[in-house]
């Protein structure tokens, strides 16, 4: 199966990739887009747009393809030809640049490759990029192996509710001592925050509604307990119907920044520095 | 990106405040986007067209203009029914990049009312608005 690599002139994460490549053998095509590639991108763009991921600031380069599957930004394409599809959702197209790399998920995919991933991330780092990582409580052993191995630059943890909701927003069983395992390692962490999107759930009723500002706050409390402390950056987030996979929670109205107050009022109690995003 | 007097509004065409240009060709207007347009896109490399019969008001959006850095909206100068598109910018849409208002004019349109035309700006109205 024939590779190519769609690249832009001056691109550093694009070299990381071809580096990483060439250290293995792989062959490949490079099409650098900015000079004779352009032509042969337009091409591969116009079969494939819908696949392409678009960030905040355009497409994600490097552009990896084989074939078959696209795989898009250093992290993504970094993990791809280290371990093909196992590290789908470990490891996912990233939106930061420079010498930033975020897309790193410990609790996105499967456990049983941990080592794989860690792999992947001690590469990135030993070419001078800085890790942003994410979590929302699962693996922590995953996270703790992170952290022993000083990989992250910053880690975002994901609290999505207090824990006796947490199964039923991620629509799965979860283990809570794994939970507060990974809140107590936080913020030992150089840089850290913790987060709370006012999620919308299915209630024992059968009643589509978003998490109250008790709920939040019982989400505050967690951390709390978990750490011994109510000094942390704490973030709440509105959740994004537009972007909901579930009908249901694609028709429920936004919350508005004035709703938020409430949330951050009651997180408080808990968490001196919550706040809500602007 | 260039500077405003680096790049070309020709004489004879009409302009519209989102960047698209108008030309009256008998009772048909043909419309593209502006050389300022396209140098904002960088090299497009994909743009999304109505089909013949469609029809928008003036300022509504006919279709996009996508580059490696962002996906613009394309406005109607003028609006009417979609008479033809070129089809030549499916395999080849850098044509809008190298000739903004020759080969890589966008669609065909018959107008609600060619009167409409007065609306638009000149070519020293446009860069007027531009530099603004």
């Amino acid at each position: 199966m024939s590779m190519t690599l769609f690249t832009s002139t001056g691109c550093l994460r694009c070299k990381i990739v071809k580096r990483f490549m060439e250290e293995r053998g792989l062959a490949y095509e490079e099409k650098d887009i900015k000079a004779d590639g352009r032509e042969a991108f337009q091409k591969f763009y116009t079969a494939n747009r819908k696949s392409v991921y678009r960030g905040p600031e355009g497409i994600e380069f490097p552009v990896f393809f084989d074939g078959v599957e696209i795989r898009q930004g250093l992290g993504a394409v970094i993990a791809y030809l280290h371990s093909g599809k196992k590290l789908d959702g470990l490891v996912s197209v990233g939106t930061l640049h420079k010498e930033w790399v975020d897309g790193l998920h410990v609790s996105g995919g499967d456990p049983a490759h941990a080592q794989e991933f860690l792999s992947v991330l001690r590469y990135l780092k030993g070419n001078n990029m800085k890790l942003r990582v994410d979590t929302n409580g699962k693996n922590s052993h995953i996270l703790r192996q992170v952290f022993d191995e000083g990989l992250a630059s910053q880690v975002v943890m994901d609290v999505v509710g207090p824990i006796n909701l947490y199964g039923l927003i991620l629509g799965e069983t979860v283990d809570a001592h794994d939970i507060k395992e990974s809140i107590a390692l936080i913020p030992r962490f150089s840089e850290y925050r913790f987060e709370t999107t006012v999620a919308p759930l299915i209630d024992q009723l059968g009643k589509v509604r978003y998490m109250t500002p008790r709920e939040v706050a019982e989400a505050a409390r967690l951390i709390e307990e978990s750490t011994g402390s109510k000094k942390h950056p704490y973030l709440i987030l509105s959740f994004r119907p537009e972007k909901a996979a579930d009908p249901l929670f694609k028709a429920l109205m936004p919350i508005t920044p004035q709703e938020l107050l409430a949330y951050r009022t009651a997180a408080r109690e808990y968490l001196v520095f919550a706040d809500i995003e602007k | 990106m260039k500077k405003v007097e680096e790049l070309s509004f020709p004489d004879g065409i009409l302009y519209y405040k989102e960047h698209t240009w108008a030309k009256k060709e008998g009772g048909l207007i043909r419309v593209g986007i502006t050389d300022y347009a396209q140098d904002q896109l960088g090299d497009i490399i994909f743009i999304e067209l109505p089909v013949i019969g469609d029809e928008f008001a003036t300022g509504n959006e006919f279709g996009s203009a996508e580059s490696p850095k962002t996906v613009s909206s394309l406005y109607m100068p003028v609006g009417g029914i979609i008479e033809s598109v070129n089809n030549k910018l499916e395999g080849s849409p850098d044509l809008v990049n190298s000739d903004p208002y020759g080969a890589g004019w966008m669609i065909m349109v018959k107008p609600y009312d060619l009167s409409k035309l007065a609306g638009l700006l000149s070519s020293d109205g446009y860069v007027s608005f531009l530099k603004e």
